[in-house]
């Protein structure tokens, strides 16, 4: 636990100093455009999809000019030059609506461009067709032709199938590999049920470097607003993730598992901590997401990160110190009252007889309606406590968390990341109740057999102090960044 | 134009390469970057290719043998020298990394890989490490003392470090051993610094003639060769150099920026205009953005030119975030156009990295912009202590003594700028002409 704890902070900051360093350059250089074209043929249209992304100098060199503007230029690049024949006759190319632009962070507090635009053809038994991307001839970048199946035809395209940068989000960073310049593609299409054949590319599968939206999640948020049913899949995900990300070190599993066991908690207190944990962790990311995106209007990104490494670290401490403190009064109340130094354990047994009134403590106003099932001794699970220890487990700062939220900004997908994290707390929540239901289960299980012993009174006391620890390494290592 | 168009911009161009190249390398191995690179082409590495075989195409072959021996590190270190080279010809910097990556591989497999060290030597030089550069270059050549492979490291390391008389020995070495492009561009270079252009142009031919592995090679030393004709103010002779250089690799960046200087100093300056647009698209380095700005101006047109001097402002933004220096090019540009007091600390601190005459132009003429024209002139002074013909160099030095006070120094400098080619610049040419009549 204590070690857990520990590991599970440092990666937090671990995850910030990425975050920092996946701010850096562009992975293809400050002058790069890079570009890639979706394409799949049907039998009676081509769909394409042209995606743009540009680095931080062409960006600055197109400062001061709308979005539409820009959209437009790069309209009538894409108009100009990207070039499609069927059968050996050219084809026109429509822009239906639904182009987007964007500007995630770059490097320096300079932006970047991202512009897709849908693309279509209207076709009739297409036999051949030909692809040809003229687009930002002469400037670097990774050049891309990504075929895809369409409906009711059979392709076979010497374009390369898969795309390792996942619409040019990240880009491969093996180095025996060159980047992609694949301006040109060839399709013999036959009548078929959506089958693709393609020569595999070399790149996918292999490691690829993530670029600066931070998190490879992120790529997904684009897909998703193409609609095609991804967000179900997207809040499962996220919640699957959630759930998983709890089960590593740190959530506070320990610390709930710990405290229930402690204090007798019922399957409903396990689930109120579930809902506290998932409705704090959620409160906890917005609040740090939005203060990121506010503060980040005003100063550049590099040099927020490190008082963000600061907040957090004494976040930490607060709240480290005030479970501490709390477990100190308690020990002190316990041994007052009980003449015992090891306050946890010992009592489960007195009170659990059935019988037993529930009305103990002093603060908690709900009713359980005076059935006499409860054992919990009234000064251990008092309901502000629960809340506190949910809030503790919920509120410590989870930079995957928050890289989902910031991930979704940048892609301009605000709304997804919002839902997405809220699926993700539930994970999370879900995780935490199972693992509380399942220790109360057991306790149940094995109430005769007694819990108590010196480790086990002394775990939140010692994962208090951890966590103070913890906060102090964070302030002290965001500390040299700041002064 | 800038300082840097008689000094081949091509060197300057892998020198700009090279600063915002290191964008993409880690911070770890950030160096203060100083002047030009180094820079004639290392084709001097071993080849498994035949000779005319694309650079591209050479890559893949090597690429596809390193995955079946992927151990190989005379491999590693050859396909390291090709992404280089690539970067040469395409300006994209994502080649430096995986150059760097493939490099220290070899040598991690074999540290006395004598290929791998050279190559890490060129490395070091296009990202302005000069003393780290000149250090491998001399330690590979300790592992193949028969070799002439370390000959260009060592050479471009000692010339930008400033120190001429060992240059001077291990050039003559170097050609005596392998009279080739490689050697005959850095004798033309030599003699360029110490203003025998005439003997220049005659050794760059030499180069030209002698031919390269590569076309970009080729390419490069009939850039160079139209930059020095220019200089003696030739203007068809360079013309005719840089189409040249355009045959061997079309759309080549070195060789329409020289074009475009040409067209400038004939007074076509929307022609001139048009090309340097289409250069500073492809590859905005800062001498090219520089050079834009500053025939914007000589056409009247301040807004634009402030517009694209804007670019240089963010580029240094970007390598600032990554905590690298910019060098003399950069120097240069605050000093003319933009802040007079961080351009002295920039010269300043390209003159540590690289004591060379070029950084000794930069601080110089940083420190007359700022006010301190004595200062500046003492400079001046050292940047011509070679005896280079450089017309940019004359002209700082001359507006550094007439604000000094030194009237005859001042009308001897900006006269002889303005003697072999008196259309040196469309920016700075009239300025030199004006302030020599206000002395006369």
């Amino acid at each position: 636990m204590r070690r857990g704890a520990l590991v599970a902070l440092l990666a937090a900051v671990a995850g910030l100093a990425t975050l920092t360093a996946s701010a850096a350059a562009h992975p293809l250089g400050n002058f790069s455009i890079n570009h890639l074209t979706r394409i799949a043929v049907g039998q009676d249209g081509v769909q394409l999809r042209y995606i743009l992304d540009q680095a931080e100098i062409p960006t600055f060199q197109e400062r001061g000019l709308a979005d539409d503007r820009v959209l437009g230029l790069k309209h009538a690049e894409v108009a100009r030059h990207l070039t499609l024949s069927v059968n050996g006759r050219p084809v026109p190319l429509r822009f239906p609506p639904g182009a987007s632009i964007s500007h995630p962070p770059g490097q320096g507090g300079l932006p970047l461009t991202r512009v897709e635009l849908p693309l279509t053809a209207t076709v009739t038994a297409p036999r051949s067709v030909v692809l040809r991307d003229e687009t930002f001839a002469g400037r670097v970048g990774w050049k891309a032709i990504v075929p895809q199946p369409g409906t009711g035809t059979s392709v076979r395209t010497t374009a390369a199938s898969g795309d390792p940068t996942h619409g040019l989000r990240s880009y491969p960073k093996d180095q025996l590999r060159s980047p992609l310049d694949e301006r040109s593609a060839t399709f013999t299409v036959r009548p078929g049920d959506g089958t693709l054949t393609a020569p595999a590319n070399p790149g996918a599968g292999k490691a690829t470097t993530t670029n600066r939206s931070g998190d490879g999640l992120a790529g997904v948020f684009g897909r998703a607003s193409q609609g095609e049913g991804v967000l179900l899949f997207l809040l499962l995900a996220a919640f699957g993730w959630g759930a998983l990300h709890a089960l590593s070190p740190g959530h506070g599993k320990a610390m709930v598992a710990a405290y229930l066991v402690g204090t007798r908690g019922t399957a409903r207190h396990a689930t109120a901590l579930g809902i506290i944990v998932t409705v704090t962790h959620t409160i906890g990311v917005f609040a740090l997401g939005l203060v990121t995106l506010l503060l980040s209007q005003y100063i550049l990104p590099e040099q927020l990160y490190p008082w963000l490494t600061l907040a957090s670290g004494l976040l930490i401490l607060v709240i480290g110190g005030s479970v501490l403190r709390s477990r100190i009064r308690a020990t002190r109340a316990g041994a007052a009252a009980a003449e015992h130094g090891h306050w946890h354990a010992h009592d489960h047994e007195h009170s659990h007889q059935p019988g037993h009134d529930h009305g103990h403590s002093h603060e908690h106003t709900h009713s359980h309606g005076g059935r006499s099932h409860s054992h919990a001794p009234p000064e251990r699970i008092t309901w502000r406590g629960l809340v506190g220890m949910g809030a503790s487990a919920g509120l410590i700062p989870c930079p995957s968390a928050l890289v989902v939220l910031l991930g979704a900004v940048a892609q301009h997908q605000l709304a997804l990341g919002l839902i997405l994290i809220v699926a993700f707390s539930f994970g999370l929540a879900a995780t935490l109740t199972a693992l509380g239901l399942a220790v109360i289960w057991a306790g149940g299980l094995t109430s005769r057999v007694n819990v108590r012993g010196p480790i086990a009174t002394a775990l939140p006391t010692v994962s208090a102090v951890i966590i103070v620890a913890a906060g102090m390494v964070v302030t002290a290592r965001a500390l040299p960044g700041v002064l | 134009m800038p300082a840097i168009r008689h000094r081949r911009p091509a060197a300057v161009i892998a020198a700009g390469l090279a600063i915002l190249g290191l964008v993409l390398l880690s911070t770890k191995d950030a160096t203060p970057a100083a002047h030009r690179a180094a820079g004639v082409p290392a084709a001097e590495g071993p080849a498994i290719d035949a000779p005319g075989e694309s650079t591209a195409k050479r890559i893949e072959a090597l690429q596809t043998a390193i995955r079946a021996k992927p151990r190989d590190a005379e491999l590693l270190a050859t396909l390291g020298l090709a992404y280089y080279q690539r970067v040469r010809e395409t300006g994209d910097f994502g080649f430096y990394v995986r150059a760097q990556g493939v490099l220290r591989q070899a040598l991690s497999l074999d540290p006395r890989n004598a290929d791998a060290t050279v190559g890490m030597a060129t490395v070091a030089l296009a990202r302005h490490d000069f003393k780290g550069g000149l250090r491998a270059a001399r330690a590979a050549l300790r592992l193949e003392p028969q070799s002439i492979k370390a000959y260009p490291g060592i050479v471009d390391g000692l010339v930008e470090l400033g120190r001429y008389r060992e240059a001077e020995r291990a050039i003559q070495r170097f050609v005596d051993l392998r009279p080739a492009l490689p050697s005959y561009a850095r004798v033309s270079y030599f003699r360029e610094l110490h203003g025998d252009l005439r003997g220049a142009v005659q050794a760059m031919e030499f180069a030209v003639s002698a031919g390269g592995e590569a076309p970009e090679n080729v390419a490069y030393v009939q850039s160079l060769l139209g930059d020095l004709q220019f200089v003696r103010g030739r203007r068809t002779a360079a013309r005719r150099a840089y189409e040249r250089a355009l045959l061997s690799v079309p759309r080549y960046v070195p060789a329409e920026f020289g074009l475009a200087q040409v067209d400038a100093a004939g007074g076509r300056l929307e022609r001139a205009i048009g090309g340097l647009r289409s250069v500073v698209d492809r590859l905005p380095l800062p001498v090219y953005v520089t050079a834009l700005g500053e025939t914007e101006l000589a056409a009247g047109r301040p807004g634009a030119a402030r517009r694209d001097f804007a670019i240089i402002g963010a580029e240094e933004r970007l390598l600032q975030s990554s905590g690298v220096n910019t060098d003399a090019d950069v120097a240069l540009y605050q000093a003319s156009h933009g802040e007079a007091r961080r351009a002295v600390e920039l010269g300043r601190r390209a003159w540590q990295a690289a004591p060379s005459i070029r950084s000794a132009d930069a601080l110089g003429w940083a420190l007359t912009r700022s006010g301190s024209p004595r200062d500046g002139l003492q400079w001046g002074r050292r940047s011509l202590k070679l005896g280079s013909r450089d017309p940019m160099l004359l002209y700082h030095a001359g507006v550094s003594a007439r604000e000094a006070g030194r009237r005859g120094e001042a009308r001897a400098y900006l006269s002889r700028a303005l003697s072999l080619n008196p259309r040196f610049s469309a920016y700075y040419a009239p300025r030199a002409r004006r302030a020599l009549e206000a002395i006369r």
